[in-house]
């Protein structure tokens, strides 16, 4: 039964997902960054389970927007292979900071991830000769894929679809698996999932290097599909918003990530790029926490309960008496 | 021949000795347990021996390699395993997916089992997980979220995930403490089939009668040292022991 309801929700989130395009080029952008949204706020959870707060984030997309970027521009290279390579660097930049950083516990990696977010940016921004610096990186292609380059915004969009189906998919299939239990292990007790011969510090960084892949892959649509990289829109705030996502949408379940994108980045689409975004963060993120701890996926639990209160408190005659 | 032997162990907190030059040894198939007055060095002592603290001097060895320095999940890959005071647990899974975390030494997983099986978890595992529930009488419990558990379920939880890493040495750290006699009979109970099923046992805990009851031989820790060690009945007996637990003043009474 709540296979089936499930099955149902997801197919209509899949016609709707598919029906978009016949809204116009402006839905079809503001859709396309819903979903490059929801691969990075999703690909935070194995981080996230394994209780690393990882404020960072968008270093990770950074990596796979310019590097895909660079490839597909200089070597004119197919966007599955600049993909591949954005997403790979990714992780590889992802092993080396978090190799040491991952030692860390708390509040102490957090710190180091907020650095290291702003130490990428400002690498994106010092390394002219090679990103164009704060004049921002233009001419980079349309996505080339397989031989045809995509050149519709609706193309585009379900090139984007079909990304976030795989890599939500790989991160549902990891969450559900032995490792997605072992990650949130660690997030529970770190010391009770060590004496049972977990290897705590490898886990970790498994766990970090695949949410880097992810936010990698990301990166590269989000290049080739906005076709104009400027360092300052991979920066703190941006790596915050992932964050918020999470909190604002559920920590509970894979779902979370997933709603809390989508519901913020929707809502807060009027504000996109002003000074009001961050605003309009913070006070989701406020409300969630006073009202709604375990976030928008709590909800529908919450509400009922409070029927229920109505109900046993104004208990309405039945027929029977 | 010796299953665990300590030689010397030794651990300074800055100038104090949590531990000092404790010499004790453990044989296959057998229960021994650990005691002594509150601050006397047991805690320190089950976390250098399950590799939590680092020694400052002295050796472990484990059937016959030294494990002095090794990180915790190296020792308890080597079958040496504990469990944690009071609730130490998983507490917001369900008690299965506790002991399926336990079976973490004896699992695999491959990129086709994650990618492309329909089944989070192979068959045999759930199998064991749910004979190690049986074994351990939770297993009416086993879909139950651990937090939702009484407190003497949960003990037993921790035991049974220890359980299903398969050890050869399972260290307790105060298995019973907290419980009601009936609940702490069923556990030391449960302690002894576990011994006789080939693991060995050593066991700290502050409840005489179980300590009594259950072991074949104990060690006595004061002051971080070594006071005494014997069969439960030497030990009660000996006048060190009376003087540590209830003062130099009943002693001399």
């Amino acid at each position: 039964m709540r296979r089936a309801i499930v099955l149902v929700v997801l197919a209509v989130l899949a016609v709707a997902a598919l029906l978009v395009p016949l809204l116009g080029d402006y839905y079809i952008h503001v859709f396309a960054l819903v979903f490059i949204n929801i691969i990075l706020a999703a690909s935070l959870r194995p981080s996230l389970n394994c209780g690393q707060l990882n404020i960072g984030h968008s270093a990770f997309m950074c990596v796979g927007a310019y590097t895909s970027a660079l490839l597909a521009k200089h070597y004119a290279l197919p966007f599955e292979l600049t993909l591949l390579a954005g997403a790979l660097l990714a992780t590889v930049v992802g092993l080396i900071v978090g190799y040491p950083a991952l030692r860390l516990r708390g509040v102490y990696f957090a710190m180091v991830t907020v650095a290291f977010v702003e130490v990428i940016r400002l690498i994106a921004a010092i390394w002219v000769p090679l990103t164009r610096g704060n004049s921002g990186l233009s001419g980079i292609p349309k996505p080339n894929l397989l031989g045809f380059t995509l050149v519709s915004k609706s193309s585009q969009y379900y090139l984007a679809v079909a990304l976030t189906a795989i890599a939500l998919f790989v991160l549902w299939r990891l969450e559900r698996s032995r490792l997605g239990l072992t990650w949130r292990s660690i997030g529970l007790a770190d010391n009770l999932a060590q004496s049972l011969g977990v290897n705590i510090a490898a886990h970790k960084l498994l766990a970090f290097a695949v949410g880097c892949f992810f936010a990698g892959v990301a990166g590269a649509f989000y290049a080739h599909f906005i076709r104009f990289l400027f360092p300052p829109e991979f920066g703190f705030l941006v790596a915050t918003n992932i964050l918020v996502y999470n909190f604002v949408g559920g920590r509970g379940h894979f779902v979370g990530p997933i709603v809390g994108a989508t519901f913020l980045s929707l809502l807060s689409e009027p504000f996109r790029g002003s000074a009001y975004e961050t605003i309009f963060f913070s006070i989701a993120m406020l409300l969630t926490i006073l009202f709604l701890p375990g976030g928008l996926i709590t909800l529908p639990g919450k509400l009922a309960e409070l029927r229920w209160w109505r109900a046993t408190a104004a208990p309405t005659p039945s027929p029977a008496a | 021949m010796a299953l665990l032997e300590t030689r010397g162990l030794t651990r300074l907190f800055g100038g104090l000795a949590a531990v000092r030059d404790v010499d004790f040894t453990v044989d296959k198939g057998e229960i021994v347990g650990l005691i002594g007055p509150n601050g006397a060095g047991k805690t320190t002592c089950f976390n250098l021996l399950s590799g939590f603290l680092r020694p400052t001097r002295g050796s472990i060895v484990f059937d016959g390699e030294s494990i002095s320095g090794l990180r915790p999940h190296q020792i308890a890959a080597r079958g040496l395993v504990r469990t944690f005071q009071l609730t130490t647990l998983f507490q917001e899974m369900t008690a299965l997916e506790n002991v399926l975390l336990g079976l973490h030494l004896h699992s695999g997983t491959s990129a086709r089992r994650v990618l492309l099986s329909r089944r989070d978890f192979p068959p045999d595992e759930i199998a064991r997980s749910r004979e190690v529930l049986d074994f351990t009488g939770l297993a009416s419990h086993a879909d139950q979220l651990t937090r939702n558990l009484p407190h003497g379920h949960q003990r037993v939880l921790g035991i049974a995930m220890a359980l299903a890493a398969q050890p050869r040495l399972l260290l307790l750290d105060e298995p019973v403490t907290g419980m009601n006699l009936d609940e702490s009979g069923r556990v030391m109970e449960l302690v002894k089939t576990i011994r006789s099923r080939g693991t060995t046992i050593l066991l700290v805990e502050h409840n005489m009668k179980a300590v009594m009851g259950t072991c074949e031989r104990i060690v006595v820790l004061n002051f971080g040292q070594k006071l005494a060690e014997g069969t439960p009945a030497q030990v009660s007996t000996s006048p060190e022991v009376i003087q540590a637990y209830l003062g130099t003043g009943v002693a001399h009474a």
